[in-house]
Order: structure tokens, then C-alpha cells, then sequence
């Protein structure tokens, strides 16, 4: 018993090592970005090492919210990105559930079509996505872009729920169904509960498809009351001459929420309610 | 109403997957179809609006063209670049995810902000930052190699190799943190019970690597890969600020950098299309292939 | 487990809702009455901020209508254009460079505007500025420009170079290891190496150009070889220049002074300003051995009309570009931006005359050559792009690298016009 609890200390101590190395290597590129959003003048670079520029001041910061639109478009990226998280976490587990359970005609069709919609390189699809968006009238409205983003973002969320939904045994179904539940409960109270996991990184997921995509809205919304986020930061950026200050600083503002989205949810991605305690 | 169960039961099915399809056909289907017959098209700058159906003569340039880069060479290296970053995302991942999975580590939580904090930044800007790193005399790449370790610093940006190297290593960095969660979320799906019994059997770490997680982590894991590996084929962006379009020489270059720059800086419109659809059955194959063989489509139950 | 079915009901809930209060929000543009001219863009803030403040004067003149400015970058403005325009929308006012004017022109997105504005009105102007394509006037500017120029910083450069020579003696005179570990840290000169529009100055110099009158590319000359010869001097032999350098490093050198002198465009000036930096701006030297002055590209920035413009609005673009084009408001661009104004009145007056970075921009257009319209030209970006990063990095000579750029720009031009 000795050996296996020393085994366990080196085995430990090499852990944090490890997160430790990747912790730094994570964090240093980001750090960049803070640093960049400290220093005065736009300097995107810098030729030192330094981890505290020179003369640094928050003077950025602050300038995002007052002399920027700032935080209307914290706001409209906000709903935006909820609502399509709202959409691709209902649809997603339905649909999921479906393939995962059932067979029916064109199941196979079904989910390989899914990955199709992925496979087309973006640049080729603006022109007709535009031409019937404006057939649709939805160009500078939100529903053309939350219907955009729910599309991108929903193959992915159908095929994770799907593998999670496979991992789960139907016997815990047959045994609720002989307890005598509903269908409706079944799925409610007893998958989803279980796939917790699985929502987590469909609803992280849908959020992170809205919150930085950037390409797709340019095209839509025409009108700088209706702009996210994304379409903000890029006025920051011209060719020559960018403000790489306030790009900088609104970065590390952007970063926040999504942390902070992940770290609260993280609490039913790694939780000890799910399967692993429930199964067997 | 007095609907038979076997009606119900369509009707159920019906309405946990239509609406996805709705929107995804929607979306989907008319820029689809669009692109097919762009694709047999000669639509670009002096065909734009008089544009007509010339058959497969765009194909046959995809194939056939003389290019500076070489088609076959950008092709190799977009499989490359595919392969390794993949990988990579998901070795990286799943490792960390494991490491971050045992329960004597403290400070979890820490930890996982900072790993998904490469996901959670803005691309373009740590894009740039990143081409900042590897510059040749003030990045800080070449800083530390010289001043920590002592040795020459590399020519990053300005050799074909070198360059490959630094868009693959910017991008292992943006895409380990998505593989790490997903990663974490499959690892709850393992009953715990499992290991139990393989510690009484003795198996050692490694068996049980083998033996219980991989397996179990697979129909969570195999969706991620097979997306992960479009999206990768797919992904200009990171090449393209890194290397700041192609540089050096145009050597650091993907698959669809030739689409974006047939459409949008030499307008040939039908070309890019012709070589969208090659791209895309390209990956349709991949697909098949690899779904078949990780049986993805299969339920494990059953 | 009740908690998270709550939260899928929530969310479902959520859903019909937000898809409820969707078709509000769609519609919540504003839908006042007045008449929406839109115009794109890609200049930055500082020009972004006095265009507003003209547009907002126009409104007050014209409540009945309503403009609104969208940046957008470059390569998108040109793209994302394209795409509106043929699906018969886009903005009504597309403003940028003059070279945007030959692929609008032939996918017929832009109007003519010879018919609009009378022979009298664009008299007034700067015939630069007034960018005329196959016989038809598709763009008036309001500024011309967008050139290179050498910019030094006064403290380290108390005189600028007029000639190659001059250049090298100061360059070689700044550079220095400041801090003793072997390698310079203290430039001369510096640029961005990787765009060939930055190359150009060295190809005039040497008495070069990219193509002739009838659009065919002519990059296969003694003007690039010399010109890359010289680059690669300036670097080598002379070593004035640092090793790499991309815009953003030529930019953070020149602004920490690291580097004493700068090739950059008119649009810098005012950020090196803000920076701090006591800077002059110099016509760029001549090469002696040639005679040659180092000419950049020149272009006008103006409007165009889209061809979609609806008959109602199409009264009020027009007297948009009017104002816009005033003498007041080139005036007002011109104190803050040190752009070259357009409209010969301004162009003549004491403000532009009195001015030393001004004088000394109007030198430099002078030594200038005008970039042509025709879509060609970004085939030749593309083809000299290559060569020339490879001939610094010292993987082929220049006359290989002249010749394959000269074979891949007419390649390229060929798949362009097929």
C-alpha cells in the first residue's frame, strides 16, 4: 500500500506539472492581447519581453464604453447568442434523441446529411445565401442570422447529443416504461437529466457559433444599431491604421463571458450526478 | 383523437426531428444547388451577369490548370495540415482532460478557465499575435530561444517549412481547448464501477486506458473528430492571418485558399465552385469512410 | 433533476418567445418616413468621425433624409459589394480607391456619372480625381493620395535623404546596437517587405512599371531586377533595414524609434501624430545611378453610384456627393488628415500652400504615378507577390524572380478574362 500511495503522489505532482505547462502555454498568448490593450498608441507588437508594457493604462477600456457603441453591441450579441444557445439545446436533444433511439427511413441519410452542410467551403455559399436571404426580406433582421448560426451550429449539436444519447442504456428507459412513464417523461426525466454532459457542450457550442462569427453577419446586418459583437471589433481593424488598442481591450472583454459561461456550466459537464454513478 | 400507436409514433419522430430540418434545408439546399450549377457555369469578371452552362470545362481546370502554388503540392499539404492538427486537438484533449479528471487535483476549476481560454479569445487578433510571436528578431519565440536556451532563432516566417510549422503549431493551440471539453464530457458517461473492477483485476494504467476509456469515450469522441476534421480541411482563417496570405512565396497555403481567392480577387466565379464541389466530395468520402469504419451511425447498445 | 427539466422548459419557452419577438426586432430599423442612403467605406476612425459630422450637417440641412456610413475593410467593401449589387441591393454610394472602378465597370454595378453632374461643376476639380473608364466618368473623388512618402522622425533625422545615396549615408549612420548584444536594434529605414505595393517606388526608381498602356504586365524589366538588387543592398551590404519586417513591424519600429525613417502612406501620418512623434514627410529619393525619382502609386479616393439606386433616392445621392465634395468639407478633411484635397480652389489655397507636410505630399504626387483602374492589376499584386518575398529570403535571384512574376501575371490575367 506504500508503494501505490507513493505512486499516486508522483503520479499527482506530474499532473500539475503538466497543467501547470499547458496552464502557461495557454495563458501567454493571451496575455499578449492584455498587454496590447494596456499600451498606448495602438502597438499591436512589441519587440520585448516585457509582461507590463510601458506607460500602461486603461485608458482603452474605458474608451470602449464611452466614445464606442461598445456596449450595444454587447448587448445585441448577447441576445443573439441566446437565443441561437436556446434553439440549438432544444432542437439539438430532440433530434438527437431521435437518431440515437429510433430507426426510421433515411436515418442514415439523415445524419450524413448533416455533416454535408458542413463540408462546403463558406466563401462559395455567401453569393446565393445573400441572394435568398433578400428574397426572404432578411437581410438586417435578427431571424436571418439567428436561422444562419442555428444552422451552423446544430450538425455538430445533433451528432454529440446522438453519441452521448448511444452511451446511455436503453434498459433505463424499458425500466421507467415499465414503471409506467410517459414518453415525454422518460426523455425529461431520465435522458436528459443524464445527458447533462452532452447539453453543456451543445449549448457552449451554439453560444461560441454566434458570438465570434463574423463573416455571415457582415453580410446581414447592414446596420450598425443591429451589429454584434464581431462586426464591432472588425471597425477596429482597417487595413492600414488599426486600433489595435480598443481591439485589444475589447478582446479580453469579449473572452469574459465566454469563461465565465464555461465555468458555470462546467458544473454539469464533469458532475457526479450522471451516468457514471447511474449506469451498470 | 384516436390516433394508432404506430401513427403516434411517427408523429413523435416527426416532431423531434423536423424542425431541425426545416431550417437546415432551408439554409441548406438552395446555396447548394446554386453552387452545382455555378460549378458547370463559366460565370467570372467578363461573364457575370451573361453567365451560361458550359458542362464540366471548370472541373477539368481544377485538375488540369497550371498553378503557381501547384495544386497537388497545396492539396498534400492541406491533408497534412488536416491530419496533424487533428490529432493533435485530440491527444492534446483528451490528455488534458484525463489529467484534469482525477479527483486528488485541486483547483480545477482554475485550471479549466485558463485551458479554454485559447477557444474563448477572438481569432483575429491572436492570430496577429501569434505572427507577432514567430517574427524573426522581436517575437518572442525566437527572444526566449536565444536568450533563454542559447540557440539561433528560426526563420519563421520567411522559410516554406518554418512558416508550415508555425500555422500548424497557431492552430494546435486554438483547437485543443474544444477537444479538452468535449473530451470532459465523455469522460462522464464511463461508470465508475468499471475501473473499480479492473483495479481488483490488477490491470495496469495503460489497459485500462485501452480498455475502458477509449472504448467508451468513442461515440462521444468520433462526431468530434469527423467534424473536427472538416472544419480543419476547411479553415482558412488561421493560415491566412498567420501567414498573411500565403506568405512565404504563396507556400503556406490550403485547399480553400484557391476557392477564396478565385472568388473574391479574381472573380472567377464558376472556377470556385467547380473547386468547392471537388472539396466537398472530397470530404463527403472521408466521411463515409470513416463513419463506417468507427461505426458511428451504430448505437453501441445495440 | 427537476432543476434541469425546469431548464429545458425554460429554454424551450425561450425559444418560442425569442422566435416570436424576432419579426419585432427585424422590423425595429427604424421606419421613420425619411429617405436611407447608405454609403460604404473603409477609411478609419479619425476620417470615419469627420464623415459623420458632415453627414450629420447634411441631415440638419435635409431632415427629410437619412445617411448612414458603413465601414467596411477593403477586401470585404470590394466582395461584399459585388454580392448586394448583384442581388439588385447594396449601398447606394460605394467610396474608396480609384482601382475598384475596373471590376465594377465590367460586372455593371457602378453608373456612369458624366450625365449627372455638369461639365462646370467638375471643372472645379482636380482632373486626377475624376477617374474615367472606357469613356465613362465612374468616380469623383475627393481626395487624391494614398501614396507612399518617406516619413522620418525629426529627432533622429534632422534632414531627410534626397537621394539613394544621401539615404544610405543616414541609414548607416542611425543603425546601431544600442544595447551591445551583436545584433542592431536601431534602424535607418524600414517597411513593409511583403506587399509589392510597397516595392513599387524601387521599381519606378530604377525605371520600371507594372504594365503599358494596353494593361499587359512588363514586370519582366531592369526596373525590378535593379530595384530588388537595390532592396536587397539596402539589407545585405548597407544592412540599414532590418531582416523581416511585416506593416505591423515596420510600424511598432518607427513608432518606438527603432527605426529612424519610414516608407508609409498618407494614411499614417496622423497615427505617428498621436504617437508622439515629431515627424516630417519627404518625397522618397532619387536613385542617382538612373536619375530616377522613386515614384509611388498614386490614386484618388472617391464615390461611385450604385446601379440599384431606387428613383427616389437617386436626387438626394446625388446632392449628397455635391456636398460631400464642397470646398468646406475637403477643407475641414484636409486640416485634420493632411490628405491632398481634390477641389483645385482648396488645393491652391493658403492652408494646403502653407502647409509643410502638405507642400511636401504634393511633391511627392507630383512624383508620382497613377494606378490604373483596370481589374488587371490585381493579378499583377498577385504574381509580384511571391517573387519578391522569395528574393528577400534569398531563395531565387531577381532576375528569376522578374521573370516568373512576368509568367504568373499573365497567367493570371488570362484566367481572369477567360
Amino acid at each position: 500500500m506504500v508503494r501505490s500511495r507513493t505512486a499516486t503522489t508522483i503520479r499527482v505532482a506530474a499532473s500539475y506539472v503538466v497543467l501547470i505547462v499547458f496552464a502557461v502555454i495557454a495563458l501567454y498568448p493571451v496575455w499578449q492581447i492584455v498587454n496590447i490593450s494596456l499600451r498606448p498608441a495602438d502597438r499591436l507588437l512589441s519587440t520585448s519581453l516585457e509582461l507590463i508594457p510601458d506607460q500602461a493604462s486603461f485608458r482603452n477600456y474605458v474608451d470602449l464604453f464611452t466614445e464606442r457603441p461598445f456596449f450595444t453591441w454587447l448587448l445585441n450579441s448577447t441576445f443573439v447568442a441566446l437565443v441561437v444557445t436556446a434553439t440549438g439545446v432544444a432542437l439539438a436533444s430532440m433530434a438527437g434523441y431521435a437518431f440515437s433511439r429510433y430507426s426510421f427511413i433515411g436515418k442514415k441519410f439523415g445524419l450524413l446529411s448533416l455533416l454535408v452542410t458542413q463540408m462546403f467551403p463558406a466563401t462559395m455559399l455567401l453569393l446565393p445565401m445573400y441572394i435568398m436571404l433578400v428574397q426572404l426580406h432578411l437581410i438586417n433582421t435578427y431571424i436571418g442570422i439567428v436561422v444562419m448560426y442555428s444552422a451552423t451550429a446544430l450538425p455538430f449539436c445533433i451528432w454529440q447529443m446522438k453519441g452521448y444519447y448511444d452511451t446511455i442504456p436503453p434498459s433505463l428507459e424499458e425500466a421507467g416504461r415499465i414503471d409506467g412513464a410517459s414518453q415525454s417523461q422518460i426523455f425529461f426525466r431520465i435522458i436528459l437529466p443524464l445527458a447533462a454532459p452532452a447539453l453543456v457542450i451543445t449549448a457552449l457550442f451554439s453560444f461560441m457559433a454566434s458570438w465570434t462569427e463574423y463573416v455571415v453577419a457582415a453580410q446581414i446586418l447592414q446596420d450598425t444599431e443591429l451589429w454584434t459583437l464581431p462586426l464591432g471589433l472588425k471597425s477596429f481593424e482597417s487595413n492600414m491604421g488599426s486600433e489595435w488598442g480598443l481591439y485589444g481591450a475589447a478582446s479580453v472583454i469579449v473572452t469574459i463571458p465566454v469563461v465565465v459561461l464555461f465555468l458555470s456550466l462546467s458544473r454539469w459537464l464533469v458532475s457526479g450526478l450522471t451516468l457514471g454513478s447511474v449506469k451498470g | 383523437m384516436n390516433l394508432s400507436p404506430r401513427t403516434r409514433h411517427r408523429l413523435y419522430l416527426f416532431f423531434l426531428v423536423a424542425p431541425t430540418f426545416v431550417i437546415l434545408f432551408g439554409v441548406v439546399i438552395y446555396p447548394f444547388f446554386y453552387n452545382v450549377i455555378l460549378s458547370l457555369s463559366n460565370m467570372s469578371l467578363r461573364h457575370i451577369r451573361d453567365w451560361q452552362i458550359i458542362g464540366f470545362g471548370q472541373y477539368v481546370k481544377v485538375f488540369t490548370e497550371p498553378s503557381q502554388p501547384d495544386f497537388y503540392m497545396v492539396f498534400g499539404k492541406t491533408i497534412i495540415w488536416t491530419v496533424v492538427n487533428v490529432v493533435c486537438h485530440v491527444v492534446i484533449g483528451v490528455f488534458l482532460a484525463l489529467v484534469l479528471n482525477q479527483k486528488e487535483i485541486k483547483g480545477k476549476w482554475l485550471f479549466r478557465a485558463i485551458l479554454v481560454l485559447p477557444w474563448a479569445v477572438p481569432q483575429l487578433i491572436v492570430a496577429l499575435t501569434w505572427r507577432g510571436m514567430f517574427n524573426y528578431e522581436y517575437g518572442s519565440i525566437n527572444l526566449m530561444l536565444t536568450q533563454w536556451l542559447g540557440v539561433e532563432g528560426v526563420q519563421w516566417l520567411r522559410q516554406p517549412l518554418e512558416a508550415f510549422i508555425a500555422v500548424i503549431v497557431t492552430n494546435v493551440w486554438l483547437g485543443f481547448p474544444f477537444m479538452m471539453v468535449i473530451a470532459l464530457g465523455a469522460l462522464q458517461s464511463i461508470p465508475h464501477d468499471l475501473y473499480e473492477a479492473a483495479d481488483i483485476d490488477g490491470a495496469r494504467w495503460y489497459h485500462k486506458l485501452w480498455h475502458i476509456t477509449v472504448p467508451l469515450i468513442r461515440p462521444v469522441m468520433v462526431p468530434a473528430i469527423t467534424l473536427g476534421t472538416i472544419w480543419t480541411f476547411n479553415n482558412l482563417n488561421i493560415v491566412w492571418l498567420v501567414s498573411n496570405a500565403g506568405e512565404p512565396s504563396d507556400q503556406t497555403h490550403l485547399l480553400v485558399s484557391f476557392v477564396y481567392k478565385a472568388a473574391f480577387n479574381f472573380y472567377r466565379y464558376g472556377y470556385g465552385a467547380a473547386l468547392s464541389m471537388v472539396i466537398f466530395a472530397i470530404l463527403l468520402v472521408f466521411s463515409l469512410s470513416f463513419m463506417r469504419r468507427s461505426k458511428a451511425t451504430d448505437n453501441v447498445y445495440s | 433533476m427537476k432543476y434541469l427539466r425546469q431548464g429545458l422548459v425554460f429554454m424551450l419557452v425561450a425559444v418560442v418567445a425569442a422566435a416570436a419577438a424576432i419579426p419585432w426586432t427585424g422590423c425595429h430599423r427604424r421606419d421613420d418616413g425619411r429617405i436611407r442612403i447608405t454609403m460604404w467605406h473603409q477609411d478609419r476612425i479619425d476620417v470615419r468621425l469627420i464623415l459623420q459630422r458632415q453627414l450629420d450637417r447634411f441631415m440638419q440641412l435635409h431632415p427629410e433624409v437619412r445617411v448612414e456610413q458603413l465601414f467596411k475593410e477593403t477586401e470585404e467593401l470590394r466582395s461584399g459589394f459585388i454580392i448586394a449589387a448583384l442581388a439588385g441591393q447594396g449601398p447606394e454610394i460605394v467610396y474608396g480607391p480609384s482601382d475598384q472602378v475596373g471590376p465594377f465597370e465590367i460586372m455593371q454595378i457602378i453608373t456612369p456619372l458624366e450625365g449627372i453632374f455638369e461639365k462646370e461643376w467638375l471643372a472645379q476639380y482636380d482632373p486626377r480625381g475624376l477617374t474615367w473608364y472606357k469613356d465613362h466618368l465612374y468616380q469623383v473623388a475627393d481626395k487624391l493620395g494614398n501614396h507612399l512618402t518617406l516619413v522620418y522622425n525629426k529627432k533622429l533625422v534632422p534632414v531627410p535623404p534626397t537621394t539613394d545615396e544621401e539615404l544610405v549615408k543616414i541609414g548607416k549612420r542611425l543603425t546601431a546596437d544600442l544595447n551591445g548584444d551583436g545584433k542592431p536594434d536601431r534602424y535607418g529605414l524600414t517597411w513593409n517587405y511583403t506587399e509589392p505595393f510597397f516595392f513599387i517606388p524601387f521599381m519606378t526608381g530604377f525605371g520600371g512599371w507594372i504594365m503599358d498602356d494596353q494593361g499587359n504586365p512588363t514586370l519582366n524589366g531592369r526596373g525590378t531586377i535593379d530595384g530588388l538588387g537595390f532592396v536587397k543592398q539596402l539589407r545585405d551590404v548597407h544592412r540599414i533595414i532590418p531582416n523581416e519586417a511585416d506593416y505591423n513591424v515596420a510600424d511598432i519600429l518607427f513608432k518606438d524609434g527603432n527605426a529612424g525613417m519610414i516608407i508609409n502612406g498618407d494614411w499614417s501620418w496622423a497615427g505617428y501624430k498621436n504617437a508622439g512623434l515629431d515627424i516630417g514627410v519627404a518625397p522618397l529619393p532619387k536613385i542617382t545611378s538612373t536619375g530616377l525619382w522613386c515614384e509611388p502609386m498614386v490614386s484618388p479616393k472617391g464615390f461611385s453610384m450604385n446601379v440599384n439606386i431606387a428613383p427616389e433616392k437617386r436626387q438626394w445621392v446625388i446632392e449628397l456627393i455635391r456636398y460631400l465634395m464642397s470646398p468646406e468639407n475637403q477643407l475641414e478633411s484636409t486640416k485634420e488628415l493632411f490628405t491632398m484635397p481634390t477641389h483645385m480652389a482648396v488645393q491652391q489655397g493658403d492652408f494646403v500652400q502653407g502647409n509643410e507636410i502638405l507642400r511636401n505630399s504634393a511633391l511627392q504626387i507630383a512624383h508620382g504615378r497613377t494606378m490604373p483602374v483596370v481589374p488587371e492589376v490585381r493579378a499583377i499584386w498577385d504574381a509580384m507577390r511571391p517573387g519578391y518575398q522569395a528574393v528577400l529570403a534569398g531563395r531565387v535571384s531577381a532576375e528569376q524572380a522578374a521573370a516568373e512574376m512576368q509568367a504568373m501575371a499573365l497567367r493570371r490575367i488570362k484566367e481572369m478574362n477567360e
